[in-house]
């Protein structure tokens, strides 16, 4: 490659962001089309009940109104989700959770279909509900779908556990729990949808995967994907929640009925009482040690509660299970995960999926264990360490780019750096030091993955680059055209993402898994380098010389001193623009589903992060203060988009170490920003010091791989450990709020 | 409920006087009546501040103000401070600074930090974490927020 290295890993400025800073991006609340109209939800209040009937004739002669549709209304599939379907986008005969929708209204105004909403009458049989994940488990527990509470069951199975636990000189066991979280993107959910004179129907979204949309609609109204065309308008933020389209297939189905033009769009209440959360997790761990602090064996039990429906629950269970032993080597391994059905607001994918919580209660453990064995949690740590020979929890070995012995070297001085303020803690505060570490798999684990890009070079020697991953804001489209302005020595100003449409872009599966780097790039790279090579392959033949002579820079292909346009090579082979499809699929195998072994991803990323805090003895609340990230991204391609990521991903954490926490008490009881509390100004540390280690992934494009879910994953365990080590108690249930903080100073065993 | 009545109020400079409902919102009116929909709405409220705009030199919460307590009032919202083609010092530090990502908040802490430097050119450090506490963000952080922000004060002070 001859131009390695001229823009890869430079800080180039993403283009959508002026648009941003000047209020001209456009979202999906800011488009309204001539004659539009508007749809609003009405959902249960009930966490379990039979829709008896619904009586809509009062709401239909509120002034405005066009129509009450209800599940009967729908013409194809009347069944909604991310991986497992299992969610009515209407409920027709059973509502499962306090948010479950059962009927939309369409009017002229958004008031007018508030106003009417109230008029519809639904007669309900309220029934029994369970709340409780391992109360759903007990035998006899109200059912909430047929086939019984548990959605899935995940095992992991390695080496004989009872006897290594039997023989280990160290045993420590401990239950964790973990709570459930708001993804909280400061744009809800919304979609505008409007039918085509052609008898197909386009909708304008805020999501992070245009293609399911236009699936999940396309079922529903029993239309060919092929007349369903969805564009992504700028979205504002998803983090794992913008993946069932909810409010697209409401906007939809008001289109199809009515004719007209529809917006849908959820309130900020509504968002945060329907939309899917971060699995709550109650995780039972044992774990096995010499005393050398070398692990031998673990042994794990995870719960997590997936609410009403499971649509990605057995995929976060996997993930869960399949990472249970962290960044280390453990021998022995027997692993249960289970995801488990309540008559609550569901569950499903959020930044992290599944890795934040068994992240949590393993690096709690390693800390314990170092205590045991009298090491410093980074030795004991080091002394288990994945490397190029040991093999993660599902037995693969990753044979490179595993720079995690280095990165816990970072992390030591990082720690020791805030050693000497440990002292300084100001009269009624104590100060701890935490460490925190993980690893995760890039890209989904449960089943393979693809990306496709279609890279067409015009003869002005400008490139569009057609790419169905979305971005959310984090920067995937600079990085996009990072890697092709590289292979063919264009500018990155030369270069047009077109990503958000799916008439234009092919399915790359969703914005999710911190896959796009790696698996877009790499689609990216491949078509690059086809439209590259055929390029110089024609000049090759006109100057005649070798191709691999030829150098092609700023649309020229140059020939030592010579040279030829693009546009008269064009000319000359009667192209008008040269395309090239390319598709990425990492080589995987699926996993065994009784042992959980098998090689599950193309790359792991890893991550390894240190927090000091004060905490505060009078009320508990809990200050971080410094905090250090330590990133593995393969390779850097552009270090603003990383490290932006990583600082918005640490901010996150903290939420989830610190204060987040969604309520249920029939319903969400905190549906709003002054009752769930995301972190603010005041509670992000002076300084979230970023450090990026590189070591190439030699299947990744230009040797850089997926990390953006990496920025989270440990956070909660490495503040946890801080706050820890600061009060001299195990912290076993995250959020640390400071009432629960409080308690634990004040009464140690409560 | 549901008069109406005419609203004549500044804003960026140009006077509208555009009829209101009484209970429509600042946000609202802003947005649905006169398309300045770069004043964003998250909650609606009054607990994200992506509806942030300047009234009578003050950052208020749209959504937390009717359209009629607007009549006579001079607002500025993100439209009057600077386009994609012609940005302010401002949205160039935030876009230098890497406080950007999805966007959805920048408009109304954009908005936020301009009423904080129209007030105190040289604020410090812990003006701007108090001026921005009340407008969130979930993408990128606050740190290079307010980095932003006392970058683009330093800007402003040079230029003046
Ligand atoms: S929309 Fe006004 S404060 Fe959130
Ligand atoms: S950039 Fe997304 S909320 Fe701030």
């Amino acid at each position: 490659m001859n131009h390695v290295g001229k823009i890869i890993g430079k800080p180039i400025l993403r283009k959508d962001a002026p648009g941003k800073v000047a209020g001209e991006a456009r979202y999906v609340d800011d488009l309204a089309l001539p004659g539009m109209i508007y749809g609003k939800v009405l959902r249960s209040p009930h966490p379990h009940a039979r829709v008896r009937s619904i009586d809509a004739s009062r709401a239909l002669k509120h002034p405005g109104v066009l129509a009450v549709l209800t599940a009967q209304d729908i013409p194809g599939a009347n069944s909604i989700g991310a991986i497992i379907k299992d969610q009515p986008i209407l409920c027709g005969d059973v509502v499962r959770f306090a948010g479950d929708a059962v009927a939309v209204v369409a009017a002229e105004t958004e008031r007018a279909a508030e106003e009417a909403m109230a008029q519809v009458v639904v007669n309900y049989e309220v029934l029994p509900a369970v709340m409780d994940p391992l109360k759903a488990m007990e035998p006899g527990a109200p059912s909430v779908h047929p086939a019984g509470n548990i959605g899935t069951h995940f095992k992991a199975r390695r080496g004989d556990v009872q006897a290594a636990l039997r023989d280990a000189a160290v045993v420590l066991e401990r239950r964790f729990f973990t709570q459930r979280i708001e993804h909280a993107y400061m744009e809800p959910e919304g979609a505008v949808a409007a039918v085509d004179p052609q008898g197909g129907i386009t909708i304008w979204s805020s999501t992070q995967y245009p293609h399911r949309d236009r699936e999940e609609v396309s079922r529903m109204l029993g239309l060919p994907q092929s007349r369903v065309r969805v564009h992504q308008m700028t979205t504002g933020g998803g983090f794992g929640g913008k993946l069932t389209p909810h409010a697209q297939c409401c906007a939809a189905l008001i289109a199809w009925k009515t004719g007209r033009p529809a917006k849908v769009k959820y309130q900020r209440d509504e968002s945060i009482i329907a939309s899917h959360k971060r699995h709550p997790y109650v995780m039972d761990l044992k774990l096995g040690a010499t005393k050398e602090g070398k692990l031998l064996a673990i042994e794990a039990t995870l719960v997590g509660d997936t609410g009403a429906y499971l649509y990605e629950g057995r995929a976060v269970i996997t993930k869960s299970v399949t990472h249970v032993t962290g960044p280390y080597y453990i021998p022995s391994v027997k692993a249960d995960g289970y995801a488990v059905f309540t008559h609550t607001v569901p569950c499903g994918a959020m930044r992290g999926y599944g890795i934040p919580q068994i992240a949590f209660a393993l690096e709690s453990l390693m800390d314990e264990l170092a205590t045991r064995v009298g090491l410093d949690p980074i030795e004991v740590r080091m002394r288990n360490a994945l490397d190029t020979t040991l093999p993660t929890a599902t037995g693969q070995v990753l044979h490179a780019s595993v720079p995690f012995k280095e990165m816990l070297q970072r992390t030591k001085r990082a720690a020791d750096s805030f050693k000497p303020l440990l002292a300084k803690a100001p009269k009624g505060k104590r100060r701890g030091i935490g460490v925190g570490c993980s690893t995760r798999s890039i890209g989904s684990i449960r089943k393979s993955s693809r990306s496709t890009a279609i890279v067409t070079l015009s003869p002005d020697g400008s490139v569009t680059i057609a790419c169905g991953h979305v971005d959310l804001g984090q920067g995937s489209d600079i990085m996009m055209a990072q890697v092709a302005a590289e292979v063919l020595g264009v500018d990155v100003d030369r270069i047009q993402l077109l990503t958000n449409d799916t008439a234009v872009a092919p399915d790359c599966e969703s914005t999710s898994a911190s896959r796009v780097t790696y698996l877009s790039g790499n689609a990216v790279r491949l078509a690059a380098e086809k439209v590259r090579r055929q390029v110089l392959e024609l000049a090759g033949r006109d100057l005649g010389c070798d191709p691999e002579d030829l150098r092609l820079v700023d649309g020229v292909v140059a020939y030592r001193e010579r040279g030829i346009t693009l546009a008269d090579l064009f000319n000359r082979h009667v192209y008008h623009e040269i395309t090239a499809v390319a598709d990425f699929m990492p080589e995987t195998e699926p996993l065994d589903p009784e042992t959980g072994q098998g090689s599950a991803a193309g790359t792991y990323s890893f991550s390894t992060h240190a927090a000091l805090v004060d905490v505060d003895e009078g009320t508990g609340q809990v200050q971080v203060l410094r905090y250090a990230a330590v990133c593995d991204v393969g390779r850097l391609i552009n270090p603003i988009t990383v490290e932006g990521q990583v600082r918005g991903g640490v901010m996150m954490g903290i939420g989830y170490a610190l204060t987040e926490e969604v309520k249920v008490n029939g319903g969400v009881s905190n549906p709003s920003f002054a009752t769930y509390l995301v972190p603010t100004s005041f509670d992000v540390p002076e300084e979230i010091s970023v450090e990026i280690v590189e070591d190439p992934e030699p299947t990744g494009p230009f040797g850089a791989k997926g990390f953006a879910e990496g920025t989270l994953d440990p956070v909660g365990a490495a503040v946890a450990n801080a706050v820890s080590a600061a009060i001299g108690v195990r912290v076993v249930r995250l959020p640390m709020t400071s009432e629960r903080v409080h308690a634990l100073l004040h009464e140690p065993s409560s | 409920m549901n008069q109406r009545r005419n609203v004549r109020v500044n804003i960026n400079g140009a006077v509208h006087d555009v009829p209101a409902v009484t209970n429509e919102t600042l946000a609202d009116f802003l947005r649905y009546r006169l398309g300045m929909v770069g004043t964003k709405k998250g909650c609606e409220t009054g607990d994200c501040g992506a509806c942030t705009v300047i009234m009578n030199g003050k950052a208020v919460n749209s959504c937390l103000v009717l359209a009629v307590e607007a009549d006579g009032a001079n607002v500025t919202t993100i439209e009057g401070i600077g386009s994609a083609g012609r940005l302010h010092p401002l949205q160039q530090a935030f876009i230098d600074h890497g406080a950007v990502q999805c966007g959805f908040c920048s408009p109304g802490m954009i908005v936020a930090a301009k009423s904080l430097l129209d007030d105190e050119p040289e604020a410090a450090a812990e003006d701007i974490r108090l001026a921005i506490a009340g407008n969130l963000c979930r993408c990128a952080d606050y740190v290079a927020i307010a980095k932003a922000i006392a970058a683009a004060g330093k800007v402003l002070r040079a230029g003046k």
